[in-house]
């Protein structure tokens, strides 16, 4: 038999007996339909969660620490450091596309009469990059004067120095403009909070050199906006290493180890490295390979995995309910084939003796059963797609929104699932069809001849 | 007997039956709806089977047609042993083979005639004009072509059994079953119908073997196999067969 003979014949029967057809369906629209949505409910707040993850730096990114910055190392053994040695030995790990070393150093800005701590940060260039501004541009690879990139939330972090009030003590906005004015950068901090007073030798302490440094950019992220980059300051570690040796010349810079005869080392030890890694799969294999040298190793990947894991758990449960009503919909499935063949009993027996393949009967009766399946499937995705509409829409009006803001829509229908749903409920139709398919295939010819 | 005229004992019968036997079992009890039958049937016969309600003559007719099996014996077909294929080579062997008239006409409803007539051919996987243009020529040839869109349910028993023999024509099977043809039908549209049957085997040389309990009916039959309690009693050749022959002579 043609395949487009058993199509149409399958769905003139279905056409037959339309009440029943549309209740039967209804049930498998109803059941994809909650499939769904619980999903797109648990795919929501999963993606919404890597995006936030996310958004505290890229996925892909290792952090490492060294122990030996922090005191409290074995001094029989030589300290491990984070070296530029050390940080070139990353490199050669597999799946890692590149590194980086982070130099942190506590200085103090000033601009009128507004001050503030700044814990400036040397960054390679790969690291910059990755920073989005909202205003400026990175500096060029070929400047030779430091300049630097402010976090968006770094202004308010401006007090003034005369009346100690700044934003975070009375919630006014200070009169600071990083981009417009010149901004003055004290390197020596020890310097600066100890100036007037006399040293150990009784010599005054000279107040520290100010430099003018240049702006270069602001963080993207507004006034109110925080991310992972926020309160920070950024600038090139070449550039800020050239800097403070210049300032220090033979003395010992801080924050820097010095050796066991507390002479400064002729290299720089740096507070962490960034690893990058080529694809999200590889970062927990290169993170072990990291620990394993002995540093620590940190990734936001990590932190996501672990939510993914309970989210996990979340989701499921969510599709298990959504599967209830499914399974509800197979076995009303089910239960309208074993009535039409019994209606169709005698109609099968002809059939059969006609001379109609077995194999036919059998495909006819799972045509059927799949094409429930198949519209109640289409039109369940359709109906999830408008209560996925509804629910962002009432979500995004509610106040739950305005504390998650950014957060986007909280459900979530990805191509994959609607195609996935849709095979699940073809399957689910055709698996509810299968038994009373093979007993229509079972029946006997002899049925046709029986006279009531 | 003038009927050795019509049976030509030259010639290797379409139908051989040895020794039928069917049982079957009623609780403690075994009933031979079959009890050793044997007999041939040539090609372009029409034969009746005739007997009482519960003589055997539909068992026989549904062995025959291979819808149900035997419990011993043989049966070949065009010298082809049906007794022993299982239940999908029966299937097949009936689709190529065999065309069946039902007593109750068994037109499935949601078809119009000539898609009914067509369907034994969509089982063989004939496109749909193909089958519907013979569907034509042989509703056409029962004399009921003007009913081709007419749905089952808007026809008359008469012309409902006509397109059901249609039907059991379309796929030029070696034999026809008929089983009791004409009793659902009044006595006028019974005799037309059957006057068809007959004509059909004469003209289109056909091969139809017809179940009755109807004697008269069993009368428009070349011969008669007349069956009580599971056995053969009789074998005789109709009256108005020998008429028709003597006529035709």
């Amino acid at each position: 038999m043609r395949f487009t003979d058993l199509l149409l014949l399958s769905i003139n029967n279905l056409k037959r007996r339309k009440l029943r057809t549309f209740l039967t369906v209804l049930g498998v629209i109803i059941g994809t339909a909650s499939i769904v949505v619980m999903l797109s409910l648990g795919i929501g707040q999963s993606e919404a969660n890597k995006e936030m993850i996310e958004s505290y730096g890229s996925l892909t990114t290792i952090s490492v620490y060294s122990n030996s910055m922090y005191g409290s190392q074995d001094s029989s053994t030589d300290p491990l450091y984070l070296t530029d040695e050390v940080i070139e030995s990353f490199k050669g790990i597999e799946h890692v596309t590149g590194a980086g070393p982070l130099l942190r150093y506590g200085a103090i800005a000033k601009q009128g009469v507004y001050e503030t701590y700044l814990s400036l940060q040397g960054v390679t260039r790969q690291y910059m990059e990755n920073i989005p501004l909202a205003e400026g541009h990175y500096p060029k690879e070929t400047d030779t004067e430091l300049s630097i990139i402010y976090g968006n939330q770094v202004i308010r972090d401006f007090t003034n120095s005369k009346t100690g009030e700044g934003f975070w003590s009375n919630g006014e906005e200070v009169d600071v403009d990083l981009m417009g004015r010149s901004v003055f950068i004290i390197f020596d901090t020890d310097a600066y909070y100890s100036q007037g007073s006399t040293d150990a030798d009784g010599n005054v302490i000279a107040a520290p050199k100010k430099y003018i440094v240049p702006t270069a950019g602001i963080v993207d992220g507004g006034e109110s906006g925080y991310g992972n980059y926020s309160y920070g300051a950024y600038c090139d570690i070449d550039l800020l290493k050239e800097k403070l040796r210049s300032i220090y010349k033979k003395k010992p810079i801080p924050g820097q180890p010095t050796n066991s005869k507390g002479k400064p080392l002729s290299y720089f030890v740096y507070d962490s490295a960034e690893v990058y890694v080529d694809d999200m799969d590889n970062v927990a294999e290169v993170q072990e390979a990291i620990s394993s040298m002995g540093f620590q190793a940190s990734s936001n990947m990590e932190w996501l995995e672990q939510s993914q894991d309970s989210m996990r758990m979340q989701q499921a449960v969510l599709g298990g309910i959504g599967a209830v009503s499914l399974f509800v919909a197979a076995i009303g499935i089910a239960n309208t084939m074993m009535m039409s063949i019994y209606e169709r009993t005698k109609e099968i027996g002809v059939m059969k003796v006609l001379g109609c393949d077995m194999d036919n009967i059998r495909d006819m009766f799972l045509m059927e059963s799949g094409f429930i399946g198949l519209t109640g499937g289409i039109c369940g995705i359709v109906l999830s797609l408008a209560i996925s509409k509804i629910i962002n829409t009432l979500y995004m009006q509610s106040e739950a929104a305005m504390y998650s803001a950014g957060m986007g829509d909280i459900s979530r229908i990805p191509m994959w699932l609607v195609i996935l749903a849709l095979c699940f409920a073809v399957l689910v139709g055709m698996l509810a069809g299968l038994f009373p398919a093979l007993r229509a295939m079972r029946l006997s010819p002899l049925s046709a001849i029986r006279n009531e | 007997m003038s009927g050795d005229k019509t049976v030509k004992k030259h010639k290797k019968p379409i139908i051989e039956v040895r020794d039928l036997y069917k049982i079957y079992r009623l609780g403690d009890t075994r009933v031979h709806a079959l009890d050793g039958v044997s007999f041939d049937i040539y090609k372009g016969e029409f034969v009746a089977i005739v007997g009482a309600s519960g003589s055997g003559k539909s068992t026989l007719l549904n062995m025959l047609a291979g819808l149900e099996p035997p419990t011993k014996g043989e049966i070949s077909i065009a010298g082809k042993r049906i007794d022993r294929l299982s239940e999908s080579e029966l299937v097949a062997f009936r689709r190529s083979n065999v065309g069946f008239i039902f007593q109750s006409y068994n037109l499935l409803n949601t078809m119009d005639a000539e898609e009914n007539v067509a369907m034994p051919l969509m089982f063989r996987g004939v496109p749909r004009e193909e089958r519907l243009k013979k569907a034509r020529k042989l509703l056409e040839l029962v004399g009921v072509l003007s009913q081709a869109r007419h749905m089952p349910n808007q026809m008359s028993g008469g012309q409902q059994q006509r397109v059901g023999i249609a039907r059991a024509l379309v796929s030029d099977p070696r034999i026809i079953f008929a089983d009791e043809p004409t009793g659902n039908l009044d006595s006028k549209s019974g005799m037309e119908v059957l006057s068809l049957m007959q004509r059909l085997v004469r003209e289109e040389k056909q091969t139809l073997v017809m179940v009755t309990h109807d004697n008269t009916i069993a009368g428009y039959a070349d011969k008669r196999i007349r069956i009580s309690d599971g056995k053969i009693i009789d074998v005789e050749y109709g009256e108005f067969a020998k008429e028709l022959e003597g006529r035709d002579a």
